[in-house]
């Protein structure tokens, strides 16, 4: 078969192929939440984060996830408890999507319109500053996002009957290897 | 009717006809139009989309979505600053801001990102949906732990009470109302403790979890209150039991105290290692 035949058969079932120009791929991840209580304030850590990107036309879209289960929190008692109150029986995954210009690897802080989906709620956060550092072949991201329990409809837990604080600002930091 | 008042009825209904006439053909002048096309990355046409087009000044929203070729179209626009909200299955939410002039066809053309999906990360879907039995499975464990710890709680008041009574029961100047008191609150205690440690033991376990953390030290501190909320009862029936017949506790029941008073620390050690947490 001629050459040119297979390579538009291989286009043709591989459209998100033919439509990338490069790709990045998270390397490493830590993502870290942060509870406050006016007794006690607790972060829950995690590395499991799977991250990529592809870029088409000057545009790239970024796809993260990671499970709920995977935050370490140092209590396994606490964390199954937060896995219980964020519905992650039901909703085991944190994804969040973002699109951002081609060139924005060029500037020192990035401003990310991000969609996350949590606990079976889709929230938009707008113009989410993430600072950009490149190290060798890595791109370096680091930034919070403030996430809400009363956005994603989660009933805040008490200790002595006292709630958490709502804000529950999600720390990142991710490592990206860009794929050309 | 008079012919003046007739008149005057003639002039008052032109005067309100021109007016109903004169009103929509002014918001047709000033509606606008809003129309475009969405389209993903690689430039093919998003069907079904939704579209949100949000009057920014007022808040108001107009709805509609894509048809086949991905052309959308909004009528009767006042002029003003607008926010298109445009969502897709499979694509990420993109969000443009149009300024809209009086009786304007304006056209705002959208690209949705988003063909990434969870697959393409090697997450399938089994593993990116749960099961409403999971979440179940978790409301139970903390419902019945909650309850673990309610109980456990109110156990440490006659907990409490039934060591302060011990010194009337168990020294050589004792009443048998002292010995009574002390049981009636011992058996108390031993109620309420075992309803709490029922709701500790059945509460349903997570698959593929392992305990970390203070819980290990509340968990390791059962194996040590949890003989001895059996052991202590039985000793102090034998003692109790030799008391009532004048005799000095002698034997394995004199081991009562000892084994309460460990029991009782244990216990108190317990919950004070899962108090200050959430």
């Amino acid at each position: 078969m001629d050459r040119k035949i297979i390579l538009a058969l291989f286009l043709l079932v591989h459209p998100l192929r033919a439509a990338v120009d490069s790709q990045w791929v998270l390397e490493e991840s830590t993502l870290t939440y942060h509870v406050s209580h006016p007794l006690k304030q607790t972060e829950g850590v995690s590395h499991a984060a799977k991250g990529k990107g592809v870029c088409h036309a000057g545009q790239c879209d970024f796809l993260i996830a990671v499970s709920v289960k995977s935050f370490d929190s140092g209590d396994s008692n606490r964390d199954l408890h937060m896995l219980q109150v964020v519905r992650g029986g039901q909703f085991p995954l944190i994804t969040v999507r973002t699109h951002l210009p081609e060139d924005a690897s060029s500037l020192a802080t990035i401003l990310a319109d991000l969609e996350v989906q949590f606990a079976g709620q889709t929230v938009q956060y707008r113009q989410i500053a993430f600072q950009h550092v490149v190290k060798g072949d890595d791109t370096v991201i680091t930034g919070t996002i403030p996430l809400t329990l009363t956005a994603f409809k989660i009933d805040p837990p008490t200790l002595l009957t006292l709630p958490v604080k709502n804000e529950i600002p999600v720390k990142v930091e991710m490592k990206w290897r860009p794929e050309r | 009717m008079n012919p003046k008042v007739a008149k005057l009825v003639l002039g008052a209904g032109i005067l309100a006809l021109s007016s109903l006439l004169s009103v929509p053909s002014r918001a047709q002048d000033a509606d606008a139009t809003l129309s475009g096309t969405i389209t993903d990355v690689s430039g093919a046409a998003v069907p079904n989309a939704k579209i949100s087009i949000k009057d920014v000044s007022t808040g108001q929203s107009t709805e509609t979505q894509t048809d086949s070729a991905g052309h959308y179209g909004a009528l009767n626009l006042a002029p003003g600053d607008y926010e298109i909200a445009v969502s897709a299955e499979r694509y990420s939410t993109n969000t443009v801001k149009v300024a809209v002039a009086a009786g304007a066809n304006k056209t705002a053309d959208v690209t949705l990102a988003g063909v990434l999906s969870l697959l393409d990360l090697g997450i399938s879907p089994e593993q990116a949906q749960g099961t409403a039995a999971a979440q179940a499975r978790l409301n139970k464990r903390s419902h019945m732990l909650m309850l673990h710890q309610r109980f456990g709680l109110i156990a440490a008041i006659p907990l409490i009470a039934t060591v302060a009574t011990s010194f009337g029961a168990g020294g050589r100047s004792t009443s048998t109302a002292d010995r009574w008191a002390h049981l009636a609150l011992g058996s108390a205690t031993g109620d309420l403790y075992f309803t709490s440690a029922y709701f500790a033991i059945f509460a349903p376990k997570i698959p593929g979890t392992h305990s970390r953390g203070q819980i290990r030290v509340h968990k390791a501190l059962a194996w040590i209150h949890g003989p001895g909320m059996i052991l202590t009862p039985i000793l102090g029936a034998i003692a109790f039991d030799q008391k009532s017949r004048g005799e000095r506790v002698h034997g394995i029941a004199s081991a009562h105290g000892a084994v309460a008073i460990v029991t009782a620390a244990a216990y108190g050690a317990a919950i004070i290692s899962v108090s200050f947490k959430f």
